[in-house]
């Protein structure tokens, strides 16, 4: 006899009773192929409005300062991101040891960002999966192909290190690299201490992977059966352990140990995210990066991607202005949630999943594109609001629905009126 | 016979450099410091081991130093940056111990040029159970004093050969060095216009001034945690510092010592490792040793080359090196 529960996600718990863990996952098929985020997650910045002033000092300045009324091609968007020149508040995400990261789509990511002058990071779990200086090495080869279009002063290069990247010391070889010596001369390297990301906030990283293929990696890594009959298996990086003087203590001993290179920090949007930023800062980061739960291109198990970790407004919300270099990471593709973004305190927006559909599209100039429409959707967003470079954005520029300020308000008084 | 090394820095080819007066002299002076510095310590009831040169782990370091790799049947070794966790674990069976250790480091390509580094160099490595930083820097200070004045006994000649002249060390042999907390030292860096980090470790220029000005050789101590490897012990009185020390030479010769108390708490090593990025999970055999008992101690190494320059003033590091290997220079 068939028993049925109406109401009850039946077909949910049928599943798990015939495939057991594999159904914690989104279908291993998928992985190489999509990327993956949030599913269905409210995230507030989509609902804040970009709410211009009538009165505008800021423009009456431009005005002053030009001879002629401003327009939004008087909006500079060229910023400095964690120490590096940037013609625009964007820089192209981490994407890990990810398939879809590491390969081609990659190297033509690279090589846009490079033209496009925006600061690149490069992910954890890259070289004890790929090797350092193996023929195929994504980060010798994405150094390479972004410095071969990127000019002599934009930019730069962010390399991550995971636990598992330091046991192979990836700072220490990419520091050392003659590879990196171009980047070092003219101060364009920077070593970001991953601490957590997104789509899975307290967990480390994963990648699906061939049984035959993953056998090397036993030593480094946890493979775990957790496809059934399947050919694959789950490889899981350690997420690392960080306290606060963990966090800060690491921060010193890159600085002291790499003098050369600019520090970043990458956080999951963790409930205490004001407080890890802080210690960053305060360590002496060039730059906080705060994924929001909205982020990643990585495999992640389907309860973290529904249900774990802060939206990006919230992480905002908490850190307040920031005392350095904060940037945003999630969902990002389009100007309005990164002026957004920048309002709430963030200095530059990277792309992750948005950079590497563009280069799937058009791995010539794809992100190029993106980021050309991007860029004009942002000068002409900022100029609306009266403003012509993103630091002068704030709070004000923002209107949160159901928030007090949608009460009738009191009369304002003016001068003159009686 | 060549009689001096190359005038543009770099050293010679291997061959001329091996026949150079000044290779010959600094060897004479190596062999008489490593006889004084066995002489000292063995009088200390110091056991001399000979150190490994290759584990599964090794001294983390600091300063962008790195390891070389070894493939050990299939395992993944290294070369002993240091002997530092080999020296606490070896308390175990001998309370007072040293070693005259080889360690390779891969230094940064931008300390080629400080004449102070070489990838292949040795140390005279102790280590004391039961010492506190105090004991560990009289045992330093009087080593330095007992090496310097029996050198000046055994081979006079061959220092004034090269220029030195015996006034230099007076002050020296009186020992009692003076002592300067890290941050008083930060301070007077930062007084005489030279930017050093309150957190960070004396950085080459700032030693170097410092070192020009003295007129005697003298400890720093109480670094920043950060700067230095987890097994130097937190100083409980001030977090945050390290109960740690660094003998600096006078005469513009820079670090001649590092040594510290040592952590032997196993949940606080395991901290400090996190703390310095490591995994612990790579140290399974020290760890499983510390959370058996390691003992408490102190100890430092002496850098032998760097104790050579000193003795015979030579300009460049390599210079009292037999086979001398720059930091990004691929010598035989």
């Amino acid at each position: 006899m068939t028993a049925h529960a109406p109401g009850f996600p039946e077909d949910e718990v049928r599943a798990r009773a015939r495939n057991g863990t594999s159904e914690i996952f989104p279908p291993a098929e998928s992985y190489g192929r999509e990327m993956f985020g949030a599913e269905n997650l409210v995230d507030d910045l989509d609902q804040a409005r970009l709410v211009p002033p009538v009165f505008m000092p800021e423009r009456l300045g431009k005005l002053i300062d030009l001879g002629r009324e401003p327009t939004h091609d008087d909006v500079d968007l060229s910023t400095v991101v964690g120490g590096f020149s940037s013609p625009l508040p964007l820089f192209l995400s981490a994407f890990g040891s990810t398939k879809l990261g590491s390969a081609e789509l990659g190297i033509a990511a690279s090589t846009q960002a490079g033209r496009l002058g925006i600061p690149m990071v490069i992910g954890e779990n890259v070289v004890p999966v790929h090797g350092y200086r193996s023929a195929g090495s994504p980060v010798l080869n994405r150094i390479d192909a972004y410095l071969s279009t990127v000019d002599a002063t934009s930019g730069g290069v962010v390399v991550q290190q995971s636990t598992e990247d330091a046991d192979s010391e990836v700072w220490n070889l990419v520091y050392t690299s003659p590879s990196s010596a171009p980047l070092l001369a003219s101060g364009r390297l920077a070593f970001e201490l991953k601490i957590g990301q997104g789509a899975k906030p307290g967990l480390g990283g994963m990648t699906v992977l061939g049984r035959e293929s993953a056998g090397g990696l036993g030593g480094q890594f946890g493979l775990h059966n957790v496809f059934g009959a399947d050919d694959k298996v789950l490889r899981c990086a350690t997420p690392g352990t960080y306290t606060e003087e963990i966090v800060r203590q690491q921060v010193r001993f890159m600085r002291n140990n790499f003098p050369r290179a600019k520090v970043w920090v990458k956080l999951h949007p963790g409930r205490d995210v004001a407080q890890a930023a802080a210690t960053a800062w305060a360590a002496g980061a060039d730059a906080v990066t705060v994924d929001g739960a909205e982020g990643g291109t990585g495999w992640a198990p389907l309860a973290l991607l529904r249900h774990v970790g802060l939206p990006l407004a919230e992480c905002l919300r908490r850190i307040g202005p920031p005392a350095g270099c904060l940037l945003v990471t999630g969902r990002m593709w389009e100007g309005s949630r990164v002026v957004r973004g920048l309002a709430l305190g963030a200095t530059a927006a990277g792309l992750g999943r948005a950079a590497l559909l563009a280069v799937s599209e058009d791995a010539e100039s794809g992100l190029v594109r993106l980021a050309e429409s991007l860029a004009l959707e942002t000068r002409l967003l900022i100029s609306a609001l009266g403003k012509y470079r993103p630091a002068a954005l704030c709070a004000d520029d923002l209107w949160w629905p159901r928030t007090p300020h949608t009460l009738a308000a009191q009369p304002v008084p003016v001068d003159g009126l009686v | 016979m060549t009689t001096h090394d190359s005038e543009d820095g770099r050293p010679l080819p291997l061959a001329e450099h091996l026949t150079a007066s000044t290779t010959k002299a600094a060897m004479a002076v190596q062999q008489e410091t490593l006889q004084a510095a066995r002489d000292f310590l063995r009088g200390l009831g110091c056991a001399e081991l000979l150190p490994p040169l290759i584990g599964p782990v090794t001294d983390p370091g600091g300063r962008g130093a790195k390891a070389l790799d070894v493939d050990f049947y299939g395992h993944r070794y290294r070369m002993m940056t240091s002997a530092i966790l080999y020296k606490q674990a070896s308390l175990r069976g001998f309370g007072k111990l040293f070693y005259i250790a080889p360690n390779v480091r891969v230094e940064p390509m931008e300390t080629a040029g400080t004449g102070r580094h070489l990838v292949e160099f040795h140390q005279i490595d102790v280590e004391l159970a039961g010492a506190t930083r105090d004991d560990a820097m009289r045992v330093a200070e009087g080593l330095l004093v007992h090496v310097v004045r029996h050198v000046w006994d055994a081979v006079p000649d061959v220092l004034r050969g090269l220029g030195r002249d015996p006034v230099v060390f007076a002050d020296l042999l009186d020992g009692a060095f003076d002592r300067r907390t890290h941050g008083a030292v930060v301070r007077s860096l930062i007084d005489v216009g030279h930017e050093q980090s309150a957190t960070a470790e004396i950085d080459w220029v700032g030693e170097e001034l410092l070192s020009h000005k003295a007129e005697r050789p003298f400890f720093v101590t109480g670094y920043p945690k950060g700067s230095r490897g987890f097994y130097d012990r937190e100083d409980p009185e001030t977090p945050g510092t390290l109960r740690n020390f660094d003998l600096i030479a006078h005469g513009g010769f820079g670090e001649l010592v590092s040594g510290s108390e040592r952590e032997s708490d196993y949940a606080t090593i395991v901290t400090r490792m996190r703390e310095s990025g490591e995994n612990p999970a790579k140290y399974g055999w020290y760890l499983d040793m510390a959370r058996d008992g390691i003992p408490a101690s102190a100890g430092f190494g002496m850098g032998v080359e760097r104790l050579v320059r000193f003795l015979t003033g030579l300009d460049a590091l390599w210079q009292v090196s037999a086979y001398p290997k720059l930091p990004g220079v691929a010598t035989p």
